[in-house]
């Protein structure tokens, strides 16, 4: 019974084909867009897991990652909706609050470090920073660019206001983001080579509290790792696994509800809980 | 671009060369995104535009070369008329009402619940419609999430039963 079949597209013989890729259909996953959107919201980047939950299927975070999104930020409001510190006062002032205490004074709840980075990022300055810009200051540890991937998920969680750049106080969270990020990385590089190799990465991942079979770190470094003789992930490779990993699990536990670490699950229900997490 | 079938090789040639400003031979995503236009004199989606060289780029080289640039300007000409058939309106926008049409024309089945889902996530300039650009990657994206459910689903009942490793394979295959 075509017709209540929950879901297809592009049936031969149907009416309405949706234009068809090249033969051989999406080569290895390629797809290159988290396109605009927000539900990076999960606590990032702490454990896969809030409380720690003995057993069960997916372990639980051992080693303690660093703590949420924001957990860096001395501003536990958020850096949003704080009428009294808020520089965008006056529309046509930069964050920096011209005509206050003196240009280059450090917000109220934005790191030092984040604030004399952001101005060096800031190129244009516009008091914001874009994807581009973003992407043109961070580097991984061989000089490598950061890619747009990770660039464009960083972009989505901490562009709150979705507006496509990221103002001062996004930018100083997202700095201790990464940074949290950072010395994890060189905490898993054991070997210090600047990329996590597959053991490193099997290594890092369990000790996240990640309950997950060789194979599937083999496929996450086949998947990420830059193309060499000796197989790594870079900086920006590992936060964008990590914080996926963190995302979909999440999604998954939700519809684990007996904690067995299988769900059943319908085709709605999963684009609902993946793709849209994804955007 | 034309939405007319294919043009004469000659003139692809010429669209191409226009196209690839640096002259290396292979259209990159910048190049390729400054080209397309979605109607509405904002950029083009640049997800939408990775997307599609993804597709084409056969070996991995950040482009598309001239003989994969001709399968680019067929796939997207197709979505061209594809879009127009819905954008009933001629807005170059299409709403709610209109994606439902078209993803239904597709043979999809989905809740209202879900289309007001995918307007708010796939609607780039907030305006609770989806543009030409937008669209394409809105159908994308649901056409490789649909593809590896149905991978699972070997019954094709519409559910599937997998492991929390099943499914973090499921993701990681589509992301």
């Amino acid at each position: 019974m075509a017709a209540s079949y929950p879901y297809g597209q592009g049936y031969p013989g149907t009416a309405g084909q949706p234009p068809g890729a090249p033969q051989g259909g999406y080569p290895g996953g390629q797809y290159g867009g988290l396109p605009t959107g927000a539900p990076y919201s999960g606590p990032a980047p702490g454990g896969p897991y809030g409380p720690p939950s003995n057993g069960g299927a997916y372990g639980h975070p051992s080693s303690g990652p660093p703590g949420s999104m924001y957990g860096g930020g001395p501003a536990p409001g958020g850096p949003y909706g704080q009428p009294s510190t808020n520089p965008y006062g006056a529309p046509q002032s930069g964050p920096y609050g011209a005509g206050g205490p003196g240009a280059g004074a450090v917000p109220h709840g934005v790191d030092p470090e984040a604030f004399s980075w952001f101005q060096s990022v800031d190129c244009d300055h516009s008091g914001y920073i874009s994807i581009k810009e973003l992407r043109q200051a961070l580097v991984n540890s061989n000089w490598s660019a950061f890619n747009d991937e990770t660039c464009l998920m960083m972009m989505n969680m901490f562009d709150k206001s979705r507006s496509g750049r990221i103002d001062l106080y996004g930018f100083s969270a997202l700095w201790c983001f990464i940074q949290q990020w950072r010395n994890l990385f060189q905490q898993y590089d054991r070997d210090q080579s600047g990329s996590i190799n597959y053991n490193e990465l099997h290594q890092a991942l369990s000790q996240m509290g990640y309950n997950l079979s060789p194979q599937f770190s083999q496929l996450l470094l086949s998947r990420y790792s830059q193309k060499a003789t000796n197989p790594g992930i870079q900086l920006d490779r590992f936060i964008q696994i990590c914080t996926l990993l963190q995302t979909m699990t999440e999604a998954f536990r939700e519809k684990d509800t007996s904690m067995t670490g299988n769900a059943r699950i319908n085709y709605e229900d999963f684009l609902m809980m993946s793709a849209t997490r994804m955007l | 671009m034309a939405s007319m079938g294919m043009p004469d090789a000659n003139f692809l040639w010429g669209v191409f060369q226009r196209v690839d400003k640096d002259r290396s031979g292979v259209i990159s995503d910048g190049e390729l995104q400054q080209a397309l236009s979605n109607g509405t004199w904002t950029p083009f989606n640049p997800a939408t535009v990775r997307s599609i060289l993804s597709m084409f780029d056969r070996e991995n080289k950040g482009g598309v070369n001239f003989n994969e640039f001709t399968g680019v300007w067929k796939y997207i000409s197709d979505w061209q008329n594809v879009f127009r058939t819905y954008d009933r309106d001629n807005s170059g926008m299409i709403d709610k009402h209109e994606l439902k049409q078209a993803l239904t024309g597709f043979g999809y089945r989905l809740s209202d619940q879900f289309y007001d889902l995918l307007i708010q996530k796939f609607d780039r300039q907030r305006r609770g419609q989806v543009a030409f650009d937008d669209f394409i990657q809105c159908c994308v994206v649901l056409q490789k999430w649909t593809d590896v459910f149905r991978r699972y689903d070997t019954d094709q009942d519409g559910w599937i039963q997998v492991s929390y490793e099943q499914y973090l394979s499921m993701v990681f295959s589509v992301v």
